[in-house]
């Protein structure tokens, strides 16, 4: 039986996933007092566990970019500062247009990141195939390439993290589910949990898919909604594919992990929510198995070894919501990152430690804070670029 | 050798005859135990260790398909047979080097971080030491990929072992025509049943409310795709042999009992000549009254009852009670094992070619995990088995299961008419929980007391000084330390352990890793195995090819399965 050390917390964070980990690290560094993270499930049971990692700074949004420019940097330095091999390798990302008008929507993603300073490059068909080899032939007409891009090995990062965090004295509850908050006089006092209720000054929601169960059970209804995504990994190979490969049109993502596995999945129309769990629906293994076969004729004699499922915590306008709300002060959203949260988490825990300490960041409240879904006319995607 | 006149398959520049409804293992073992994979991260040199299709010890290349299973194909006249996990040759791995240079292991995931400008040399090396071969080549998917199986069923039998033939038979003698599912090519038809051999089905979505309740996705080999819907299924899969930690465990003549039994074969050259089996059960007794000859010495992890006593009397074998294997040796091939009696005997050296694994039987269950059906672990043979009542019920409502998938079974035909019985007289309506079961945790029976014989065994075991590599997880190369870093590390249970460590990831999925991983993780952070866990167990339990399965989404799509 998990029981908490304390009775009171200077910070009590909701989601033990990367997002919440690198908070509270950066709130124990910064010497915030006794921070708690509560997890319902085992480290890495959500999506910081299930995801693809893919880490790229190909957006829609100016500001999404440099935070994600910054997190690459932090991820090229993880084992220094961790401890542990992430196996960060920039192969880049590559996004797929089938159609020219297609290509035309990713020429504007270019032209958003190389006015950040990133040499991002729009290819035709010819400088796809130079890229990837055994594509189909006639499979696109162009695409949008960084080398900076790449992937990692999601679980070490995690264990760096916790392993961090911990040893500056963080508490990690791991099967403690977070049922609401106290509030007196417009301000968080506490955590209730499954086991028990503790004082804390500042909450911060890092719930991933959970997200908006969690901001509802705290009486502070947000929009995100959690998605069902599904993926799947092959058998081992030697080094074959270089680059994460993305396509909009369907939402394919397929990269070749450190050890040898392809690792992708595709969009499905799962019904919205998390009481549907997270297994693998009969659709998906025939569909992402064409969808691959397609694109890769040659790799139709791969075996598929295993296909799992988690969820994306979605917003309306694609982007995620980070800060304090302005309905109840002292708690702090890290949500909504819409399967993107690993990618980003290096950089945005920056930005929500300081919501939760009180100091200045660079952070557009506009554009990221959860204020702003309060105005009704904010509910239009800002950013597009939404899968992979 | 004398160049064979009928159909014929090369394997490195020379040809095979192929036998009669063989496989290319076959081919290749008719003279004596063939070594031919080297082992992923280390290169070390690998042998088929369990003979059913499951282990990473006989991966072959055929043309350009990676990983065949030479124990599973059946090689057509002319295939070229390859493998290519060495360089420059099989024979001569360099390779090997890493063997030799890492003697406590390649640490990816602390290890090389520095020199910082060293990392792209790290990232290309360490790469390219992941999987046993690289992609298919263009040519290995251009035949035509066979249209999928498409089946409505009233009732599916899955396994067409003793228990699911009776099962199958017993049906038919009751009016019913069972759609009867096996792993194998040559189980006999059962007339009044359909039978699909060389077929594997994973349950997907797991049974609901839905009508029929259970989706069946799967394939049949090599590559055509199946999808069935039924009202009922028997699984009666039966059981297979564990594998066994310790020191060089991964040597070239380490087997199971179910490989020797696979590689044993008329007209072929014997895979071992001065064996040892490990163990001292029914399954141990079986291996000494058929290879008896061929067998040195019995190490059993506890007393031997006095049956065995006398037959490896009458057959010439060392006994060696309650003892302890600490270590293999021998390179290219076991020459020896090291041996102690139980608390604290002297170390022992039997010289031997072969350690047949006999000691502890376990059930194929990751489809009943999959299938959602309540497991509980037992401590012999330590092992999940499916909460199931005596009439073959699971808590799945129309699932049931029979045969030695159920618990340790002595006549597993019995046990399958019986189990037929129960369902001719009227299973559940689907959707109703069967009434003779616990439908809550809260009215689960009382958990078995633990520990069981392999419990003490490691216990004593892990604390022993080491020698060799004690391979956990021979499909990736994971071995016991890096196991052993993860409670250490102050990580606990078996889902975290196999993020930690990549244990149970493997082509084999689990089968032969996670049975002691369990043990060795009970031990070390002191709870009973059933509180460890058991990882999800995912959608295809069985590798299955990507052309099988892309078949299936016309069908997928239009009207969301048969």
């Amino acid at each position: 039986m998990t029981v908490l050390a304390r009775d009171r917390y200077a910070v009590a964070i909701v989601g033990a996933g990367i997002v919440g980990l690198f908070t509270a690290y950066r709130l124990a560094r910064a010497g915030a007092g006794p921070v708690l993270v509560v997890d319902r499930g085992f480290l890495s049971g959500g999506a910081s566990g299930r995801n693809g990692g893919g880490v790229r700074q190909q957006w829609e949004t100016r500001a999404t970019v440099r935070l994600a420019r910054e997190s690459v940097a932090d991820y090229r330095a993880f084992g220094r500062e961790f401890g542990y091999n992430i196996w960060f390798r920039q192969g880049g990302y590559l996004f797929l247009a089938d159609t020219p008008s297609e290509l035309e929507k990713l020429r504007g993603v270019t032209e958003i990141v190389r006015a950040e300073g990133l040499p991002a490059r729009l290819l035709d068909a010819d400088g796809v195939d130079s890229l990837v080899e055994g594509l189909a032939r006639g499979a696109v007409v162009g695409g949008a390439y960084l080398g900076s891009d790449g992937t990692l090995y999601p679980f070490p990062a995690v264990w760096g993290v916790y392993e961090a965090a911990r040893s500056l004295g963080v508490e990690v509850a791991l099967g403690v589910e977070a049922t609401g908050v106290t509030q007196r006089d417009g301000r968080v006092t506490g955590l209730v949990t499954s086991r028990g209720s503790v004082a804390a000054d500042r909450v911060v929601n890092a719930a991933g898919g959970w997200s908006g169960d969690f901001a509802r059970r705290a009486g502070l209804p947000v929009p995100n909604v959690a998605t069902r995504h599904e993926i799947l990994a092959t058998e081992p190979m030697k080094p074959f594919l270089d680059p994460m490969v993305v396509r909009a049109s369907d939402g394919l993502y397929l990269s070749q992990t450190m050890r040898g596995e392809l690792v992708g999945g595709l969009s499905l129309p799962h019904p919205p929510g998390t009481g549907g769990g997270m297994s693998t629906s009969p659709q998906f293994l025939p569909r992402m198995a064409r969808t691959v076969t397609a694109l890769f004729p040659a790799l139709g004699a791969l075996n598929v070894l295993r296909a799992w499922s988690g969820f994306y915590d979605d917003t309306p306008d694609g982007l995620p919501v980070l800060g304090e709300d302005p309905r109840l002060a002292g708690f702090v959203h890290a949500n909504g990152f819409g399967g993107h949260g690993f990618m980003l988490a290096p950089a945005t825990s920056r930005r929500v430690a300081a919501a939760v300490l009180g100091t200045a960041s660079d952070l557009d409240p506009a554009l990221f804070g959860p204020g702003r879904f309060l105005d009704p006319r904010r509910a239009a995607p800002v950013e597009r670029l939404q899968l992979g | 050798m004398v160049e064979p006149a009928g159909p014929s398959f090369t394997f490195e520049g020379r040809r095979y005859p192929i036998p009669p409804g063989g496989t290319v293992l076959e081919a290749l073992a008719a003279d004596g135990l063939p070594s031919f994979q080297r082992s992923p991260r280390y290169h070390r040199p690998r042998a088929p260790l369990c003979g059913l299709g499951h282990c990473t010890g006989c991966l072959v290349r055929v043309g350009g398909r990676p990983n065949v299973r030479a124990c599973r194909y059946s090689p057509a006249d002319g295939d070229v047979v390859s493998t290519r996990n060495a360089w420059p040759s099989r024979r001569f791995d360099l390779l090997a080097a890493f063997d030799l240079l890492f003697p406590s292991g390649i640490d990816t995931l602390r290890g090389f971080r520095r020199p910082a400008w060293a990392r792209g040399l790290y990232q290309a090396v360490v790469r390219r030491l992941a999987g046993f071969d690289g992609p298919p080549s263009p040519d290995a998917a251009s035949g035509p990929v066979d249209p999928p199986t498409v089946r409505r069923a009233d009732v599916v039998v899955v396994g067409a072992g003793r228990a699911g033939r009776a099962v199958a038979e017993r049906l038919v003698a009751g009016g019913r025509a069972p759609l009867l599912l096996d792993r194998g090519r040559s189980a006999p038809a059962i007339p009044g049943a359909e039978l699909l051999p060389d077929t594997t089905v994973t349950f997907l979505p797991p049974p609901g409310p839905a009508d029929p309740p259970f989706s069946l996705l799967g394939f049949t080999e090599p590559a055509r795709g199946l999808w069935i819907r039924a009202r009922e299924v028997v699984v009666a899969v039966g059981s297979y042999d564990a594998a066994l930690l310790f020191g060089s465990n991964d040597r070239p003549g380490v087997l199971t009992a179910d490989a020797a039994f696979a590689l044993d074969r008329p007209g072929a050259a014997p895979a071992f000549r001065a064996g040892v089996v490990f163990g001292a059960g029914p399954r141990a007794r079986a291996v000494v009254e058929r290879m008896g000859d061929r067998i040195e010495a019995l190490i059993a992890p506890g007393a031997v009852p006095p049956e065995l006593v006398r037959a490896c009397s009458d057959a010439g074998i060392d006994l060696h009670p309650r003892s302890l294997l600490l270590a293999a040796h021998g390179r290219r091939r076991v020459r020896a094992v090291d041996i102690c009696a139980r608390a604290r005997g002297p170390v022992a050296r039997l010289p031997c070619d072969a350690v047949v694994l006999a000691h502890r039987r376990l059930p194929h269950v990751p489809i009943l995990f999959q299938a959602g059906a309540r497991m509980q672990w037992r401590p012999e043979p330590g092992a999940y088995f499916p909460v199931a009542d005596s009439s073959g019920r699971t808590t799945v409502p129309g699932l049931w299961v029979a045969g030695s998938v159920a618990g340790p079974s002595t006549d597993p035909a019995a046990d399958g008419d019986r189990v037929a019985r129960h369902l001719l007289a009227g299973g559940p309506a689907p959707g109703a929980p069967p009434a003779s079961l616990p439908s809550s945790p809260a009215e689960a029976p009382p958990a078995p007391p633990f520990p069981g014989e392999m419990d003490g065994y490691y216990r004593e075991l892990l604390r022993l000084p080491r020698r060799g590599r004690w391979v956990a997880c021979p499909c990736e190369d994971v071995l016991l330390e890096e196991l052993e870093a993860v409670p250490q590390r102050g990580y606990r249970g078996v889902e975290v352990a196999k993020r930690y460590s990549g244990l149970g990831t493997g082509l084999c999925q689990g089968r032969y890793c996670l049975p002691d991983a369990l043990l060795v993780l009970s031990i070390l952070e002191g709870r009973p195995p059933a509180d460890v866990g058991y990882i999800t167990q995912r959608p295809p339990v069985v590798p299955t090819p990507l052309s099988a399965l892309a078949a299936l989404d016309p069908i997928a799509a239009t009207d969301g399965g048969p």
